[in-house]
C-alpha cells in the first residue's frame, strides 16, 4: 500500500518538499519528546501505595517560568523562525517573482469554469485575442525548461488550478485575475486538478499538462496553430467572437 | 438557613451571626433565592435554571453529534466504496438513486456534516451545555446574570435547528457549498434553491444564540463571582468559557454580517459577493472569504478554549497536584485570544493575496504557536511529580494532550506558505483540523461528561464502560485522521466525490478503505458511550457530593444541586487546585475546598 | 436604603454591563457591514457608480431627525418616569420605520433598488439591517415598558448613532 507522492517534475517544487521534510523532522522530534514525557510522567508519577499524593508546587517560581519560556522560545526559533525565513526567501526570490520581463516565458491565459479548464496561448503574433491564438480544452502543452506564466480567471465560481507534480496551486476567482508561474524540468504527462469545491462535478474537473522538449513542443504548436486558425475561420459568423470564453475583454497586460 | 423566598424574593436572609455573609464585597446583597418552579413547562421546557438549560443544550448537541456522525460514516462509505449502494439505510436515504450516494447528495453530506458538527454539536455541547451548567456553580453563583436571556438563547438555537432541518426538505435540497459556503458557489450563481438560503438563516440564528450566551457568560463571570474569588482563583474551566465568550461576542457578529450580505445577494439580488461590471463596479467573492475567516479563525479558538480550560483543571485534579503555571496558562490563553484575530489569512494563502499580507499572516500564525506550546508545557508540568489517578476522565484528558499535540503541530505545516501551496485543500488539512476539532474536542467532551455527570444527574457513570469506550475511540480517532493527513500529503484534494476520477489518486483507494474501516469502528464504539450515558442515568451508582475529591465549588453542594445551587453563597479563600496541600495532608486528605477555612 | 432598593441597584449594574456587551456585538456586525461597503467602494471604478441615477441624499437624511427625536423623547421619559413620553418615543420610532419603508419604495421605483449597483446595494443592506434593530427597539419598549428606561435610552441612543454613522458613511462621504 504505497503512499505515492506525485513525482516532482518542477523547477522549484523541491523547496516545498524541503519545507515539508524539515517540518516532519522538527515536529516529529517535538511530538516524540511530548509523548515520552507524557508516558514517563504517567508511569513514574502514578498514584500508588508509595505515592499517596502529588507534590505540592504551583510551577510559578522564577525557575519554572524560565524553563517553560526557554523551551517555548527554542521551539519558536528552531521551527517557526527557521521556516518563516526560508519561506519568505523562497517566496520573494522564486514563487512570487513573476516572469513579467522574461521574454522566454510562455504566457498562458486560463479560464476556469464549471467544470473544465480552457487554456489560451498567444500564437505566432504574440498577442492575445487574435485569430491565431491557440485554445485548448483540459489539456495544456508546454515546453520544458521555460517559465510558464499563468494568469487565471473564472467564469462562475471559485476554482483552483492544482498541479500536484509541481507542488502548487492557485485559485481562479470570478471578477479577479490571479497568477502563477512554474517551470517543467522533465517531459511527461502531469495531471491537473481542481482544488476548490466548485459544485457537483468538482471531482471531475481535471486535465493534463504535457511537457515536452522544444522540438517536440514546437511540432505540436505548429499543428495546433493550423487547427486553431481553421476553427476560427470556419466559425459561425453570427456569433460575434470565435470563442466566447474570452468575451470579457481581458487584456493580459492590464489583467493584473 | 434561609427559607425559600417568594418568587420576587427578598434578599438572602442575613445570617451574619453564623459567619455566612449576606452581602458581597461592595456591601450589596448577593443573589436572591427564588422559589423552585413547578409544572412540567416551567421545570423542563421553559426553564430559566442554568442547570436545566445546560442539559437542554447538552441533549440537543448530542443528538446532532449523532446526526453529524452518521453523515461522516456515509461520507467514508462513499470514499471507500465509490458508487456502491449504502448498506441497510441506502434505499431509505438515497432512494432516488437506488441506494447509491449521488454527487449532489455527497456535496450535501459534507456541507451539512461540517455545519452540524461545528454549530449544532460542539457549540451546544461544550459552550451551551457545560458552559451553562458549570459556570455559575464554579464561580459560586445561584444562576447566570440573565436567566431569561439564557432561556431565549436555547430557544433561538432550537429555532436554528428547525430552520436547518427544513432545508433538507425543499426542492433542490439542502445547502451544498461546504460549511464554508464560499461565494460565488453559495450565491444564486452556484446554488439556486431555497436550501442554501435557509442555511444562511439557520447559521445566523445559531450565531444569535451564541451572542446571547456570550453576553450572559461575560456578565456573570464579571459580576457574580463569590466573595474571595478573584480572577486568579477561578478554575481554568471558567477562564475557558469566559475567554470563549469574548471571542463569541466580537467575531460571531462578523459571520452574521457575512450571512446578512449573502442573504441579500441571494434574495434581493444585490452584488456584494458577485463580481459586477467593469463600468459600474460590484462585489468581490474574496470579500466573503475575508468576512468568513475573520470569524472562522476565532471560531476554532472559540471551540477549543473551553476544552483547554477543562483539561487544565482535570489534569490537575487527577494528578492530585496544583495546575502548573496557572498564571502563565491564563496569560497564554489570553495571548491566543488576542492573536486569533490576526491570523485568519492563512486560510486564503492561495487566493493571490499581496506578498506583504501573506508573509504577515504566516508570521502571526507561527507566533500563535508559542502560547499554545506553553499550554502543553504547563500540562506536562502538572503531570510531572503528581500522583495520577487513571480514571476515565483522566484518560480522555491524556488522549486530548496526545491528539492535540499532533493536530497543533501540523498546523505549523499549513502556516508555512510554501508548504501550504501544496497542502492547501488536500486531506492534510482535513486530518489536521479533525485532530483538533474532532478528536481533541470529542475527548474533552467525553471527559467533561464523565466528570460532571455525577453533578448533573446524581449518579456515576461506569468506569469499566468508560475505559471500554476510551481505548477504541482514541486509537481509531488517531488512525482515521493521521491516515487522512497521509493521503493529503499524497495529494488527494478535499471534497472529492470519487478520487479515482484522477489517475494520480487511484492507488489511494486501499488507504481510503482502511481509513473508513477505522471510522466504522469509531462510530460503532460510540454506542458504548451512549449506553453508558443512558444506563447510568437510571442505574448508575448514586453519586456523593464530591466523588472526585476536588476543591472547586460545584462539589460543595449536593449531586445534583438544589434549584438555588448554594444555600449560602460561599466565601472563597484559595485557588481551585489546592491538591497535596500540607494543611490537607495534616487532615488526612490531599485536597482543600476553595471555601474551606483552616486556621 | 431598603433591601429591595439595594437589590435593584445591583441588578441594574448587571443589566448595564450586559447591554454594553450586547452593543459591542452589534457594533462588530455593523463594522463588518461597513467594511464590506469600504471594499466595494474602493474597488469600484467610480463612486457614485457610473450609469446609476443620482442618489437622493437629502431625502435619505430627513428621517434622521425623527430618530433623534425618539431618543430625546425616551430621555424625557426616563427623567420624568412618564408613560406619555415613552409612548411618544415609540410613535417616533414607528414613524422612522414608516419613513424608511417609503424611502425604499421610492428608491426601488427610481432604479436605485437592490441589484442596481453597489451604492444601492450598500444602502439597502445597511439601512435594512438598521431598521430591523429599530424594530427590535420597539419590541423592547413594548416588553419592558417603564421598568428599564435606562437601558432603553442607551439602546435608542446607540441605534441613532449607528444610523448617523451609516448615513454619513454612505450618503455624505
Amino acid at each position: 500500500m504505497r503512499l505515492g507522492i506525485p513525482h516532482d517534475a518542477s523547477l522549484d517544487g523541491h523547496f516545498v518538499d524541503g519545507a515539508i521534510g524539515y517540518l516532519t523532522i522538527t515536529t516529529g522530534i517535538a511530538f516524540a519528546v511530548l509523548v515520552v514525557v507524557l508516558l514517563v510522567s504517567l508511569v513514574l508519577y502514578r498514584a500508588r501505595a508509595g505515592r499517596p499524593h502529588g507534590t505540592y508546587m504551583h510551577g510559578d517560581r522564577l525557575g519554572d517560568r524560565t524553563l517553560t519560556m526557554a523551551i517555548g522560545l527554542t521551539l519558536f526559533l528552531a521551527v517557526d523562525v527557521t521556516l518563516a525565513v526560508r519561506a519568505s526567501t523562497n517566496l520573494r526570490e522564486r514563487f512570487w517573482r513573476y516572469p513579467d520581463d522574461d521574454p522566454n516565458a510562455l504566457r498562458v491565459e486560463v479560464s476556469a469554469r464549471q467544470w473544465s479548464w480552457t487554456f489560451r496561448t498567444a500564437g505566432p503574433d504574440g498577442r492575445f485575442a487574435t485569430a491565431d491564438d491557440v485554445v485548448t480544452l483540459n489539456e495544456l502543452h508546454v515546453p520544458t525548461s521555460r517559465p510558464i506564466y499563468f494568469k487565471l480567471r473564472s467564469k462562475d465560481v471559485v476554482h483552483s488550478l492544482y498541479l500536484p507534480s509541481f507542488r502548487t496551486k492557485i485559485d481562479a476567482i470570478p471578477g479577479s485575475t490571479t497568477r502563477l508561474w512554474i517551470q517543467a524540468q522533465e517531459p511527461g504527462r502531469y495531471e491537473i486538478g481542481c482544488a476548490q469545491h466548485c459544485g457537483v462535478s468538482h471531482y471531475k474537473m481535471r486535465g493534463w499538462l504535457i511537457a515536452a522538449p522544444d522540438a517536440e513542443y514546437n511540432g505540436w504548436l505548429a499543428r495546433a496553430e493550423i487547427d486553431s486558425r481553421l476553427r476560427y475561420e470556419t466559425r459561425d459568423p453570427t456569433v460575434p467572437q470565435a470563442d466566447k470564453v474570452w468575451d470579457d475583454g481581458w487584456d493580459w497586460e492590464t489583467g493584473l | 438557613m434561609t427559607a425559600p423566598a417568594t418568587p420576587t424574593g427578598p434578599v438572602e436572609g442575613g445570617d451574619s451571626a453564623s459567619g455566612k455573609r449576606a452581602s458581597g464585597d461592595d456591601g450589596q446583597p448577593i443573589q436572591a433565592i427564588h422559589a423552585a418552579p413547578t409544572g412540567v413547562l416551567r421545570r423542563y421546557v421553559f426553564s430559566v435554571d442554568h442547570k436545566v438549560i445546560g442539559r437542554q443544550f447538552l441533549f440537543l448537541g448530542l443528538i446532532f453529534l449523532a446526526v453529524g456522525g452518521v453523515m461522516a460514516m456515509l461520507i467514508r462509505w462513499q470514499l471507500a466504496s465509490p458508487g456502491r449502494p449504502v448498506p441497510v439505510v441506502g434505499r431509505l436515504l438515497f432512494g432516488g438513486s437506488g441506494g447509491v450516494i449521488s454527487p449532489a447528495a455527497y456535496t450535501s453530506l459534507f456541507t451539512m456534516h461540517g455545519t452540524i458538527m461545528i454549530f449544532f454539536a460542539v457549540t451546544p455541547i461544550l459552550i451551551g451545555g457545560f458552559g451553562n451548567f458549570c459556570v455559575p456553580l464554579l464561580i459560586g453563583a445561584r444562576d447566570m446574570a440573565f436567566p431569561r436571556l439564557n432561556m431565549l438563547s436555547f430557544w433561538t438555537m432550537a429555532a436554528s435547528t428547525a430552520t436547518l432541518t427544513a432545508s433538507f426538505f425543499v426542492p433542490l435540497g439542502s445547502a451544498q457549498a461546504g460549511w464554508t459556503a464560499y461565494a460565488t458557489l453559495s450565491t444564486a450563481i452556484g446554488a439556486p434553491g431555497t436550501g442554501q438560503t435557509l442555511w444562511t438563516v439557520a447559521v445566523y440564528l445559531n450565531g444569535a444564540s451564541s451572542v446571547m450566551g456570550a453576553v450572559n457568560y461575560i456578565t456573570s463571570v464579571v459580576r457574580l463571582r463569590a466573595p474571595g474569588m478573584n480572577y486568579m482563583r477561578m478554575p481554568l474551566t471558567v477562564w475557558g468559557f469566559f475567554l470563549t465568550s469574548m471571542l463569541n461576542a466580537l467575531f460571531v457578529p462578523v459571520l452574521g454580517a457575512a450571512m446578512v450580505l449573502l442573504f441579500f445577494d441571494r434574495v434581493f439580488g444585490t452584488q456584494f459577493f458577485v463580481a459586477g461590471s467593469t463600468i459600474r463596479g460590484g462585489g468581490d467573492p474574496i470579500l466573503y472569504q475575508h468576512l468568513f475567516w475573520l470569524f472562522g479563525h476565532p471560531e476554532v479558538y472559540i471551540l477549543i478554549l473551553p476544552a483547554w480550560g477543562i483539561v487544565g483543571d482535570l489534569l490537575s485534579f487527577f494528578a492530585r497536584k496544583p495546575a502548573f503555571g496557572y498564571r502563565v496558562t491564563v496569560a497564554s490563553l489570553i495571548a491566543v485570544v488576542v492573536l486569533s484575530c490576526v491570523v485568519y489569512g492563512h486560510h486564503m494563502f492561495t487566493t493571490g493575496m499581496s506578498p506583504l499580507l501573506g508573509e504577515s499572516f504566516m508570521l502571526l500564525t507561527m507566533v500563535i504557536s508559542v502560547p499554545t506550546a506553553l499550554l502543553f508545557l504547563n500540562w506536562l508540568g502538572t503531570l510531572w511529580r503528581g500522583a495520577a489517578r487513571m480514571t476515565t476522565p483522566m484518560l480522555y484528558c491524556v488522549g486530548l494532550v496526545f491528539t492535540f499535540g499532533i493536530g497543533g503541530l501540523t498546523g505549523l505545516w499549513l502556516a508555512d506558505v510554501v508548504a501550504d501551496m501544496y497542502l492547501h485543500d488536500t486531506f492534510f488539512v482535513v486530518g489536521h483540523f479533525h485532530l483538533i476539532m474532532a478528536a481533541a474536542l470529542l475527548l474533552a467532551t467525553f471527559a467533561a461528561v464523565h466528570f460532571w455527570f455525577p453533578k448533573m444527574f446524581g449518579r456515576m457513570m461506569s468506569e469499566r464502560l468508560g475505559k471500554l469506550h476510551f481505548w477504541p475511540t482514541f486509537i481509531s480517532l488517531n488512525l482515521v485522521f493521521i491516515g487522512q493527513m497521509l493521503i493529503g500529503y499524497a495529494g488527494m484534494q478535499r471534497r472529492l466525490y470519487d478520487p479515482s476520477a484522477y489517475d494520480f489518486l487511484r492507488h489511494l483507494l486501499p488507504w481510503n478503505k482502511h481509513i473508513s474501516q477505522a471510522a466504522y469502528v469509531l462510530g460503532a464504539f460510540q454506542l458504548v458511550f451512549v449506553w453508558n450515558f443512558f444506563y447510568s442515568m437510571k442505574r448508575g451508582k448514586p453519586a456523593p457530593a464530591n466523588p472526585w475529591q476536588v476543591g472547586t465549588l460545584e462539589w460543595t453542594v449536593a449531586s445534583p444541586p438544589p434549584h438555588h445551587n448554594f444555600d449560602h453563597i460561599p466565601v472563597v479563600v484559595r485557588g481551585p487546585h489546592e491538591l497535596g496541600h500540607p494543611a490537607a495532608i495534616a487532615r488526612g486528605k490531599d485536597w482543600l475546598a476553595q471555601d474551606e477555612v483552616i486556621e | 436604603m431598603t433591601a429591595a432598593g439595594a437589590t435593584r441597584s445591583r441588578r441594574d449594574i448587571d443589566a448595564s454591563i450586559g447591554m454594553v456587551i450586547f452593543l459591542a456585538t452589534v457594533t462588530m456586525l455593523f463594522a463588518a457591514l461597513l467594511l464590506a461597503y469600504a471594499v466595494l467602494r474602493t474597488q469600484a471604478p467610480a463612486w457614485p457608480p457610473a450609469g446609476a441615477p443620482p442618489f437622493p441624499r437629502a431625502a435619505a437624511g430627513g428621517s434622521s431627525l425623527v430618530l433623534l427625536a425618539a431618543s430625546f423623547a425616551l430621555r424625557r421619559a426616563r427623567r420624568a418616569g412618564s408613560s406619555a413620553w415613552l409612548r411618544a418615543g415609540a410613535t417616533l420610532g414607528v414613524t422612522f420605520l414608516a419613513l424608511q419603508v417609503s424611502l425604499w419604495r421610492h428608491l426601488v421605483a427610481g432604479q436605485l433598488g437592490p441589484g442596481h449597483g453597489p451604492l444601492a446595494d450598500v444602502f439597502f443592506a445597511l439601512s435594512g439591517f438598521h431598521a430591523l434593530h429599530v424594530a427590535g427597539g420597539l419590541v423592547a419598549i413594548a416588553a419592558t415598558g417603564k421598568r428599564r428606561l435606562g437601558l432603553l435610552v442607551t439602546y435608542w441612543d446607540f441605534v441613532a448613532a449607528i444610523w448617523l454613522i451609516v448615513y454619513f458613511a454612505v450618503c455624505v462621504l
